[in-house]
């Protein structure tokens, strides 16, 4: 489990892979709450057509300490990673958060949207496996390269 | 005609004049970013290309920042309406 120093820099990571593709976005924060929780969430606005609007990656995570120390390891607590591909008028997403609400109704930590059109979706929230950040960059990078289905029918509909 | 916005790494080796290779070479180095859209194609965005060869990729440091935040921690679900447990028929809740 990560430190706040690695997380610090895993941030970093995320936010330099982001540049290097040409996004543009404010440099990303890492909030500090009272209660040791660390946070963070930002919207990349992708190169390219900007007709109607950019695409865009979101990222957001809220990550707990293990412990009530300084020192504490961290233990990502939710996420939501969103790729919102507006010149094609589509989306794709991956989150884990209110835990507590799908545990209870699904008994699942994590779910997915899927949208062949934007606001449109077949079905308002998909079964999913957990991923992390560079998984999510990885596989909207991949979609924005690439046009045509985002396969939404191959996914479960809760 | 209208940029490409992506480019192969054939056409990554046309501009800068070396191989195919070369250019596989870079993006495995991650010295060339570079978008895996299958287990063998890569695409370059052109915003890519061009920073490396301007020799002006962002490097890590001072990307990220920590922000001391007062109040509750807020959530991600971003007005997201959830769903429910589709019930069997005649079940009650």
């Amino acid at each position: 489990m990560p430190t706040q120093r690695q997380l610090r820099e895993r941030l970093e990571t995320l936010a330099t892979i982001l540049y290097r593709y040409g996004a543009t976005f404010p440099v990303p924060e890492l909030e500090r709450y009272a209660s040791g929780t660390l946070r963070f969430s930002f919207i990349a606005e992708l190169p390219g057509s900007d007709t109607p609007q950019p695409a865009t990656i979101r990222l957001a995570e809220i990550w707990e300490p293990v412990l009530a120390t300084d020192a504490s390891d961290y233990r990502r607590a939710e996420y939501a990673y969103d790729f919102v591909d507006h010149p094609r008028n589509r989306r794709r997403a991956f989150h884990g958060h209110d835990p507590d609400y799908f545990a209870h109704e699904f008994a699942v930590l994590v779910h997915e949207h899927c949208e062949e059109t934007l606001g449109s979706p077949d079905c308002s929230h998909y079964f999913g496996l957990p991923v992390d950040a560079f998984e999510a960059i990885d596989a909207f990078t991949a979609l924005w390269v690439l046009g045509g289905s985002l396969g939404c029918a191959d996914l479960r509909c809760m | 005609m209208q940029e490409k916005q992506f480019l192969s790494p054939a056409d990554v080796a046309r501009e800068l004049s070396v191989s195919t290779a070369t250019v596989l070479r870079l993006i495995h180095a991650g010295q060339l970013p570079a978008i895996r859209v299958s287990e063998r194609i890569y695409r370059i965005p052109r915003a890519s290309f061009e920073m490396f060869s301007a020799g002006t990729l962002p490097q890590p440091g001072d990307l990220a920042t920590i922000k001391d935040v007062a109040g509750p921690v807020p959530g991600l679900s971003a007005d997201e309406i959830l769903p429910r447990r589709k019930l069997a028929a005649g079940s009650r809740r």
